[in-house]
């Protein structure tokens, strides 16, 4: 039982639904310009009404160069799109107690998380932000702050900033992902590290007294659940937010997350395919399959 | 007591003609029964006068009960005076009405006038008497009227009685054959009536059974009355069809109905035999409406009635199939393979003129488009796949013609586009993936990244780099140059101060729009969110559909080393061929020995690709026929429709003319049901064995495989096939086969090659005039600044492009790539090759320039189509550009590449052209937004594409200061468009691959 019998998770939106940040911002910009509500291919961006050229040049002090070297028009795609796919990376890692959800203003800034389970810092359930920068991925590491400064060596007992450049010095492109920050986020409190601390009383405590370190992080972790129901730092409609266990509201949740897991097998039954297939697996032959299509 | 026989005789005069069902409302049951028999006792007297067989009483069947004895002198013969025949009539109307209006005792028990009417017989008596009489179409017409009638609006049920149900049986057998338009009418509305019954209480099926074969037959009459009407137009073929699919619903739960109709009707030759007949009678040209037309829409083929008869029985098939017992839906599938595909519609694709090839195809990409039953739809798709028509292809041929000029190259790829969009694995593994499997069109160290995904939209910008500078969006003129505000925000800013982030950001929910913002702003192509939207739905539509395929392609599974070429010849392939196409055959109508394929040992490595890379060359037209077969000896013969096929052909396009013809006439006195128990007996048999007259004096033991028999090739002359001695047949009959295929071979080469030979003199002068076209526009020969190796082959046709890249120094320089061909073996199959498909699509984008728009709307159409395909080999293949090829390979980056330099060329020449570009632009899109308009009211949602919708024929705005002609300036238009299309895709795909299918 991964989840406290006595809160629930809600974020606004579940967290799979990422897409629909994107459907919402073409929908949006649909609403803008009534003029193109068509999706067509081979589509030519329309004719505005007035005709009127826009007149705010594209490079208002703005790095429009992006870091593919194209056009600039298209830049942003590049980037919401790379976020995007750092996003399905996070979830094909499936990374244990960590869950994360981009904010709905910007790619840039992801909201998570993370379930403590067993150790030092066991039943703690920790807020943070992901802050990610605009150049991404050719910039530095993207910074993640605890909403509420946990006790710790690494985490900065003022602003709550995870120290993650320890580990990863320099963000290489194609070698490091947000997953893996994630993942470093998960370790600390798992593995206590006390070289060059961003909190050096818990490093020092660490070292020298564990028993009064153990006592200062249950009190951290107590504080932190305290505050678990408070509303978000951060305005956000995606933003996670925690309420008490409402069994009107959760046990539907609950119950659809459950069966949720059931459903791969249910899905060839119930769901109309639209696909075809002869092939005997295994085979590449056309029509190699031994029974006729509609008998299976 | 006679008020009331009045007043019921007004009622059955005023009510029931209209159908208005009256209620004998304060008569009591009592009264009614006295009525009845009273009425009864008055027709029996004038019965009894004119039974002839009274005194000799040889009626075995018919139990006559002498009500009243002795009420009459003795038999009198000749006419009946007209004045008693319609007092009887009149008595039994108003005894009928009685009947159908009484309720049903209690318990269900019979109701007193049901049982009197069981127990006197008087249904049957009545029908004899009718007999008696002229049975002229009148006679018929009032019978049947007075059962539908019974059967419509009785409160009881009344076919469980025997005298009830026999009666009517023998009417309905006295009404096959041939019969006036209103009595027609009228047996089909009772049938349907018939069959409404039966699907409420399949009880009465049995008794359907049990009733005739009480005559030694077994029979199911309702049905085989209908069978001739399932073809027929307007109201009655409805009902008729209507009424089968009842049965044939029936059929699924009721084993007997399924094995009577599968193994002793006509049913399913007739309907798809009854395929070939109409189409036969299809224009064999159609008339092009304009140059964008492209393929058969409904408006298109509602104006033609063959056609709409045509759709209307294939749907009837697809329904069948969709509700009928599996042994129904296989025999029928067979026949439509056998008696339909391979007879009629692959000669219709190898005709003579272009017109006709055109209008076959578009025929092909229409059926393809109304069928949607699985069964059905993987019949026509492994006559397109798997079939050879004189050894060649079905699919190859199709490939082939893409690349012809005018509008059958562009029916064809309608056709493909339609194929591509059924996302059938099976297609796709013809088409693409099996060419793509061996993994040797890229360098063997980019294995690992075919399952790479584009992380940061490397691809997508290559792509989008490709954009003529004349397009790009900074040089786009105002009007068109939308670079609207999608305000994008810096998370990062918001890192080092949340407290100042909380209270700055005021987030008012009602603002919907997206100023959404925290940092600063970028301009961008909003179109190009139209793009990502509509590849999103695309990709993910296609991920969910290919959810049933059996593979992944993603290079691992299948494993590419397995089917790594020139390692095995595999001998499963052709076993399995042949073991399709006995599949095909389809059921006997009794079960005999059959010769039993040996079971295809699986293929432990296959090495299709040789095969089929024969196949591609088999389609260039200038192989000869014999030498093909000479070096394809193991081959499977093509399929060939076994013999009581061939016999119920002749009798089924009879029907499908609306004869029904039978030998049996109906003489008055005629045991009318031995007769149609008869003849049942005999249609069993003649569907066991032999047809006949000659053909049963053959004294062959005739294997299941006869050749065809001349006669029939006169009716249908497209049915004779060649028969390149499968099976063990004798000597003699194999002679007679060789005679005749031959003969057929020849002409059919001939025809071909005159056919393929217009082709090529075609592209040959359209090429080199597009060539010169460009080479005119440019001033200079054109130089591919891509690292493609461009062979001068490659302008010049298809096939050339597929062998042209061999570098090895045997490389035949053929310029059709037709003659090299001599076997399989002159192929070296370490030579990468993307397929045929792939080849021709290619090459037709690379003269993009040259392309009319409605061939580049389809052309773009399908490769995006294709590379919305979610599996990893296909969309390494047309989307990744960091893929590291082989130096022969092309694709489809490197085409683009070819495409954007020619435009820059062209427009460094002409000054004018960013003007043209600007008004083609306008154009497009005045065009787009009217076919949007027009698709709006329209509401049917077409699922085929919408580049279809966008060449749908209404009639574009004519362009100002621009001609169509110019197709340069619209393709450089579509160019960037595409380029944007192609982008969105690959941008989706590094996002939707990988997350889990939800929905």
């Amino acid at each position: 039982m991964n989840l406290n019998p006595f809160w629930s998770m809600s974020a606004n939106t579940s967290r799979k639904q990422r897409p629909d940040n994107e459907e919402q911002s073409g929908h949006g910009e649909q609403r803008a310009s009534p003029a193109r509500l068509s999706f067509g291919k081979k589509q030519l961006p329309p004719i505005p009404k007035n005709a009127a050229p826009i007149t705010k040049p594209a490079s208002l002090g703005t790095p429009v160069q992006s870091a593919n070297g194209t056009h600039a028009s298209y830049g942003p795609f590049y980037l919401e799109y790379s976020l995007l796919a750092e996003f399905t990376l996070v979830i094909k890692q499936k990374l244990p107690g960590i869950y994360v959800q981009p904010s709905y203003k910007s790619a840039l800034m992801w909201f998570g998380v993370i379930f403590i389970r067993h150790g030092l810092y066991q039943d703690g359930v920790f807020k943070f932000t992901v802050y990610i920068p605009d150049n991404y991925p050719d910039g530095e590491c993207p910074k993640l702050v605890f909403d509420i400064p946990v006790f710790h060596p690494l985490v900065d007992p003022v602003s709550g900033e995870l120290d993650v450049r320890r580990a990863f010095t320099k963000w290489r492109r194609n070698h490091n992902h947000i997953w893996q920050v994630l993942m470093y986020a998960r370790t600390i409190f798992y593995k206590i590290n006390t070289t060059e601390p961003l909190n050096p009383e818990a490093a020092v405590l660490y070292e020298k007294d564990v028993q009064l370190f153990k006592s200062k992080v249950v009190d951290s972790v107590k504080l932190c659940n305290s505050h678990l129901f408070d509303q978000p730092k951060i305005d956000d409609p995606y933003a996670i937010s925690f309420s008490p266990w409402n069994p009107a509201v959760h046990e539907e949740a609950k119950e659809r997350m459950f069966t949720y897991k059931r459903r791969p097998e249910d899905h060839h039954k119930g769901t109309q395919v639209s696909g075809l297939s002869w092939v005997k697996p295994g085979s590449t032959q056309p029509f190699s399959k031994d029974d006729s299509p509609s008998q299976s | 007591m006679y008020d009331l026989v009045t007043m019921m005789a007004s009622m059955v005069a005023n009510g029931n003609r209209d159908g208005q069902s009256l209620v004998l409302k304060g008569v009591d049951p009592e009264t009614c029964m006295i009525v009845f028999k009273n009425h009864w006792a008055q027709v029996v007297k004038i019965l009894e006068k004119h039974d002839p067989l009274r005194s000799s009483s040889t009626l075995p069947s018919l139990s006559v009960i002498n009500l009243s004895a002795g009420s009459s002198g003795g038999p009198r013969f000749g006419p009946i005076p007209g004045d008693e025949a319609s007092a009887v009539q009149n008595y039994v109307e108003h005894m009928l009405f009685l009947l159908m209006e009484e309720e049903s005792g209690q318990a269900g028990a019979m109701g007193p006038i049901l049982e009197f009417v069981v127990m006197e017989n008087v249904m049957e008596r009545l029908f004899v008497w009718s007999l008696r009489r002229e049975f002229t179409d009148d006679m018929k017409l009032e019978q049947l009227k007075m059962y539908e009638m019974l059967v419509g609006q009785a409160r009881q049920p009344l076919l469980h009685h025997k005298p009830i149900l026999r009666p009517l049986i023998m009417l309905l057998s006295s009404c096959s054959g041939m019969a006036a338009p209103a009595v027609e009418a009228e047996l089909v509305l009772l049938l349907n009536q018939l069959c409404c019954v039966l699907a409420k209480d399949p009880s009465i099926l049995e008794l359907f059974f049990h009733t005739s074969e009480d005559q030694g037959a077994t029979n199911f009459l309702i049905f085989s009355l209908l069978i001739p009407f399932i073809h027929r137009e307007g109201t009655v073929g409805q009902q008729a069809r209507d009424a089968l699919l009842l049965i044939m619903s029936l059929s699924a739960e009721n084993e007997r109905v399924a094995k009577h109709i599968a193994e002793n009707t006509y049913f399913c030759p007739v309907l798809a035999t009854g395929l070939s007949g109409l189409y036969s009678s299809l224009p064999t040209k159609l008339e092009v409406p304009s140059e964008e037309w492209h393929c058969l829409h409904k408006e298109d083929w509602l104006k033609t009635p063959s056609l709409v008869q045509f759709l209307n029985s294939l749907e009837f098939c697809n329904a069948v199939i969709q509700v009928a017992h599996p042994d129904i839906r296989d025999q029928l599938v067979s026949y439509i393979y056998n008696g339909f595909l391979v007879p009629v519609l692959a000669p219709a694709l190898h005709k003579l003129t272009l017109e006709e090839v055109m209008t076959t195809t578009a025929y092909l990409d229409l059926f393809l488009r109304s069928v949607s039953e699985p069964a059905l739809l993987q019949t026509f798709l492994s006559f397109i796949l798997l079939h050879r028509h004189e050894s060649v292809h079905i699919l190859d041929t199709l490939v082939s013609r893409i690349n012809t000029p005018f509008q059958l190259g562009t029916v064809s790829l309608a056709l493909f586009r339609t194929l591509i969009g059924l996302y059938c694995e099976d297609v796709m593994l013809q088409l693409v993936l099996r060419y793509l499997i061996p993994c040797n069109h890229m360098m063997l160290s980019q294995r690992r990244v075919v399952r790479e995904r584009d992380c940061y939209s490397v691809s997508a910008a290559k792509i989008l780099a490709l954009t003529p500078s004349c397009c790009s969006p900074d040089r786009s003129p105002p009007p068109l140059r939308q670079l609207d505000s999608i305000l994008f925000s810096k998370g990062a800013e918001t890192a080092n101060n949340t407290d100042t982030a909380e209270e700055n950001e005021s987030f008012p929910e009602e603002d919907d729009d997206n100023s959404c913002t925290i940092g600063s702003e970028i301009y961008l192509d909003v179109s190009y969110l139209h793009y990502l939207y509509d590849a999103r739905l695309s990709i993910s539509s296609c991920m969910r559909a290919c959810q049933v395929w059996s593979a992944p392609y993603d290079g691992e599974e299948p494993p590419p080393e397995k089917y790594q070429p020139g390692v095995l010849e595999e001998p499963g392939l052709k076993s399995r061929q042949t073991q399709i196409t006995l599949k095909r055959v389809p059921q006997p109508l009794v079960q005999r020995p059959q010769p039993c394929p040996p079971p295809s040992t699986e293929p432990p490595s296959v090495n299709q690709l040789e095969l089929e890379w024969d196949d591609s060359y088999d389609a260039c037209p200038v192989q000869t026929a014999e030498a093909s077969v000479e070096s394809k000896s193991p081959q499977p013969p093509p399929a060939e429709p076994p013999k009581h096929i061939q016999e119920m052909r002749r009798t089924a396009i009879m029907l499908v003319k609306g004869s029904y013809i039978e030998e049996n006439e109906f003489q008055d006195d005629v045991m009318v049901y031995d007769l149609v128990a008869k003849k049942d007996a005999r249609d069993v048999e003649h569907g066991k064995n032999k047809p006949n007259g000659t053909k049963s004096e053959d004294s062959q033991p005739a294997p299941a495989e006869v050749p065809l028999k001349n006669g029939l090739s006169v009716t249908l002359p497209t049915a004779v096939m060649a028969d390149n001695g499968k099976n063990n047949l004798d000597t003699k009959a194999k002679g007679q086969t060789d005679c005749n295929s031959n003969l057929q071979n020849t002409t059919a080469a001939e025809l071909g090659d005159d056919l393929l030979a217009q082709y090529e003199e075609l592209i040959r002068t359209l090429d080199t005039q597009a060539v010169g076209k460009l080479v005119k526009a440019d001033g200079e020969t054109k130089k591919p600044v891509t690292p493609v190796e461009e062979k001068e082959e490659e302008e010049e046709m298809d096939f050339t492009s597929f062998s042209a890249e061999t570098p090895e120094p045997e490389k035949l320089q053929s310029p059709f790539g037709t003659k090299l061909l001599s076997g399989s073996t002159s192929r070296s199959y370490s030579v990468p090759f993307t397929g045929p498909f792939v080849s021709v699509l290619l090459s037709r984008l690379e003269n993009m320039l040259s392309n009319s728009l409605y061939v580049n709307l389809l052309l773009t159409g399908i490769l995006a189509q294709l590379a919305a395909y979610p599996q990893p080999l296909l969309r390494s293949f047309l989307l990744n550009t960091n893929l590291v090829f082989q130096p022969t390979v092309r694709s489809l980056y490197q085409v683009l590449a070819t495409v954007k330099n020619q435009i820059e060329e062209l427009a460094a020449t002409r000054k004018d052209f960013p003007e043209l570009i600007t008004t083609a632009q306008h154009w497009l899109l005045a065009r787009e937004t009217s076919f949007m308009a027009a698709d709006k009211n329209s509401s049917s949602g077409s699922t085929h594409g919408e580049t279809a919708r966008i060449l749908k024929n209404s009639p574009p705005p004519k362009p100002k200061a621009i001609s169509l002609d110019q197709t340069e300036v619209f393709a450089t238009v579509l160019f960037t468009e595409f380029l944007k299309e192609l982008a969105a895709i690959a941008q989706e795909h590094s996002i939707l691959s990988y997350i889990p299918m939800e929905e």
